[in-house]
């Protein structure tokens, strides 16, 4: 009895060296954070194919949504760090500390690979009273409380947008018109629900293109060679530069304590897999900019877009908690 | 929500086969949902469960081939109907539907709300209690537009709300086969092995309600954030409605029972397809998971579609063609195999119908507290049942809570939370009036005041005829 428990126990150490050597013996769990269909689920699923073929492995692709993606992240969070299961996930946990939307955020993964990152941007209805930015800005003065802005909740890109344009032009005295995501919300814009919506610039484009919503600034440094003519909001006021670039953004993250090697194959995987060039098309036709880091340059990036995200909202009064608690320092100190 | 698990294996593939299974699937399912629904008393997806509460009377008086005939060739109907407006009139739908403003869809779900009273059979005062469990069901977790945690009791579990297939699944399929328990060692029904299709003369009967209700379904299909579920119980409660004398009163296996919901949930269909196509919107769930579908195939499903790429559009017309003709043949093959199973053993019955619960449970979200929800509903709905409890109005108010309270909240917090403008507002667009009045006499008839002022006319018209 007892020599085969110490069997089984060498049996298993056994095969968890072998598992490094090997790696993937097995399927990968990839838990997707958000919804069949959403941005985050189509970027994961066209990417993926081209990864499993670098790494010669299957990774089996699941959505488990709920409570702003903290229910997968609890999930691969509290998964065994052996490199079998991997989050495909957004921005939003970097927030959920400060929003008290949970206790736990990507300072227990390590970056795979962070993929790409959206821009975003300002669209309005057809036929609203303005066509530009300024025009906007003098309106929302002009008749304070009656412009409708849209939002996807406390910490959604809207209200970080809304903060920083807040932090930069002074108090915007709108009506903020909370929605369950950017596809109801620009459903609403175009049915004349919302005035203006601050939206992903790749959720926005087909509409734009065709007319139904007209653009009144890219929230970038530059212009988007996607949308030569709409200006970038920097050179409105240049003033946003301390804030931009800024964006959401895709990422394949491992639980903390996975081995090395194994985090190395999968960034090598994920990276290959990056530069498909049917991949990079379809990226760049929904107005993403590609970014493909890992290792210490994407701890690096993630702690500078936490810094500057989440003391924006605190200026803007929209944590429940503020980022000192949990050792989160402003940007700069 | 099978479209959601295929999805996966067809990324590999070319994107119009990959779209042609999604479509496939898509119309089975609405469709098949009513299988189990009259045979078993379970609806196999929620936009059948209207097709339940007069389907299953009719396989209990023997009759299950005549409901799957009829059900079949409505569905066939209802879904051809649905693909003619999509192929004809998709630009105009879908600027009507745009023209929905949160207000609007806050009406809708109050009209819906008031179906509670004819989705439950017996007691009003239990079937409004019913309906406002499943509103408080539906509210569970954290809101989806401040992120507040509602009803959670700061437990983790209950932070992504309940699965309302669970809900589902548990209330109709585990309190169906606890509720057979009883009956266990009764012989089963033989099923009469008589006429399976419709004659031509009962198809004809029902054109004109199956039209009407087919109107309702492309319509609600249409709408972004509602869909066949919504549809099919509008479409019930218009036909008890507007059927004078049915064959059979609602409730005991009436024919217009099976036509309203069956032809709306398949006209969902072609509708929940227009804002997909003519504006990159989704109609529905499923239509949500095509356009993602789209995106990884490397097209940019939005306004542009169409003109970019209108073959597109005419091969998902042609596809949903084709769904719909092999339904109809599909669907007529092995009828009489599958009353079978309501002549099968309970002893045999029973546990197959507690397994397939608990899969189906599990597959919706892979997650196996989704199987306790449904356990825990499918005891708790047994005890509903036992005490005349009607278990419609809870699935109902499930539906409809989100529907309700964020528009709701939208519609006031667009007014500054100011109720006089709101009210204003009501009477500012024609739709909304329309909808406002419909929600006030349908209310008002459902009021014994109604009732005796109708007495009271006709009692008078007699008198002067």
């Amino acid at each position: 009895m007892k020599r085969s428990l110490l069997g089984a126990i060498g049996a298993i150490a056994l095969t968890a060296t072998a598992a490094v050597a090997d790696y993937p013996e097995k399927d990968i769990q990839g838990i997707i954070q958000w919804g069949a269909g959403g941005s985050t689920d189509t970027v994961m699923r066209s990417v993926t194919p081209h990864a499993e073929e670098a790494l010669g492995g299957s990774i089996v692709l699941q959505n488990m949504t709920g409570a702003v993606g903290a229910i997968a992240l609890n999930h691969v969070a509290g998964a065994a760090a052996d490199g079998y299961t991997l989050l495909m996930g957004a921005e939003n946990p970097m927030l959920y500390k400060v929003m008290g939307l949970g206790d736990k955020d990507y300072s227990e993964f390590t970056p795979i690979n962070i993929l790409a990152r959206g821009t975003p941007m300002l669209v309005a209805n057809t036929d609203a009273p303005f066509d530009s930015y300024a025009e906007m800005m003098d309106y929302i003065e002009a008749n304070p409380g009656s412009v409708r802005f849209g939002s996807t909740g406390p910490g959604g890109l809207p209200s970080v947008i809304t903060a920083m344009i807040e932090t930069v032009e002074g108090g915007l005295d709108v009506i903020a018109v909370p929605y369950d995501g950017d596809g109801p919300a620009l459903t609403g814009l175009q049915g004349g629900a919302i005035d203006v919506m601050p939206a992903v610039l790749g959720a926005a484009i087909e509409g734009i293109r065709a007319g139904k919503m007209k653009p009144l600034a890219v929230f970038d440094t530059a212009a988007s060679d996607k949308l030569p003519d709409v200006p970038a909001v920097v050179d409105i006021n240049a003033e946003y530069n301390t804030y931009l670039p800024w964006g959401p953004f895709f990422g394949v993250f491992a639980p903390k304590g996975t081995p090395d090697d194994i985090v190395a194959k999968l960034s090598a995987a994920y990276a290959t897999g990056a530069q498909n060039p049917e991949f990079i098309e379809l990226m760049e036709g929904r107005g993403y900019t590609l970014m493909g880091i890992s290792g210490d340059e994407a701890e690096a990036f993630l702690t500078k877009w936490q810094q500057g995200t989440v003391w924006l909202l605190q200026d803007a009064g929209l944590t429940k908690t503020s980022p000192e608690a949990f050792g989160i320092k402003r940007p700069g100190e | 929500m099978a479209v959601s698990i295929l999805i996966s294996f067809t990324f590999s593939w070319e994107v119009y086969p990959a779209i042609a299974l999604m479509i496939g699937i898509y119309m089975g399912g609405v469709y098949g949902g009513s299988r189990t629904a009259i045979l078993l008393n379970i609806p196999g997806a929620p936009s059948a469960i209207a097709t339940a509460l007069d389907g299953y009377p009719m396989a209990k008086r023997g009759e299950a081939g005549t409901a799957i005939g009829v059900t079949t060739v409505m569905s066939f109907i209802g879904g051809f109907i649905g693909i003619g407006v999509l192929a004809l009139a998709a630009p105009l739908v879908s600027e009507f539907a745009l023209t929905f403003q949160p207000r609007d869809y806050m009406l809708l779900a109050v009209l819906g709300i008031l179906l509670v009273g004819s989705l439950s059979q017996g007691s009003l005062l239990k079937g409004i209690f019913a309906g406002a469990l499943g509103i408080a069901i539906g509210a569970v977790g954290r809101d989806p537009l401040t992120f507040t945690e509602r009803f959670t009791f700061d437990l983790q579990l209950m932070e992504g709300g309940i699965s309302f297939i669970a809900v589902m699944i548990g209330m109709f399929g585990v309190s169906e086969a606890l509720l057979q328990l009883h009956h266990v060692h009764t012989p089963s029904l033989r099923q009469k092995i008589g006429r399976i299709l419709p004659s031509l003369a009962t198809v004809k009967k029902h054109l004109p309600l199956s039209l009407q209700t087919s109107t309702i379904g492309v319509i609600i299909g249409a709408l972004p954030g509602t869909g066949g579920d919504i549809a099919a119980l509008m479409a019930y409660d218009h036909a008890k409605r507007v059927t004078k004398a049915p064959e059979r009163p609602f409730g005991e296996g009436a024919i217009e029972g099976l036509v309203a919901p069956e032809t709306a949930n398949n006209a969902a269909v072609g509708g929940a397809f227009i804002p997909m196509m003519t504006l990159g919107i989704p109609g529905d769930a499923v239509t949500a998971i095509m356009i993602g579908a789209l995106f990884i195939h490397g097209l940019n499903p939005g306004p542009m579609l169409m003109i970019d790429q209108p073959d597109m559009f005419w091969f998902i017309v042609g596809c949903l063609v084709t769904a719909n003709v092999f339904m109809l043949l599909f669907g007529l093959t092995g009828i009489r195999l599958f009353t079978k199973i309501v002549e099968m053993p309970r002893a045999v019955l029973i546990p197959l119908i507690m397994l397939l619960s608990i899969v189906g449970a599990y597959a919706v979200n892979n997650s196996v507290s989704d199987v306790y929800w449904m356990l825990g509903f499918g005891l708790f709905g047994y005890f509903m049942r036992q005490y005349g409890y009607p278990l419609g109005p809870v699935i109902l108010g499930v539906i409809l809570s989100r529907l309700l309270d964020d528009n709701w909240r939208r519609a006031i917090i667009s007014e500054r939370e100011d109720l006089g403008l709101f009210f204003h507002g009501l009477f500012s667009s024609p739709l909304s009036t329309v909808l406002f009045v419909a929600v006030i006499v349908i209310f008002v008839s459902q009021t014994p005041l109604w009732a005796r002022g109708k007495a009271k006319l006709f009692g008078k018209t007699e008198k002067t005829a």
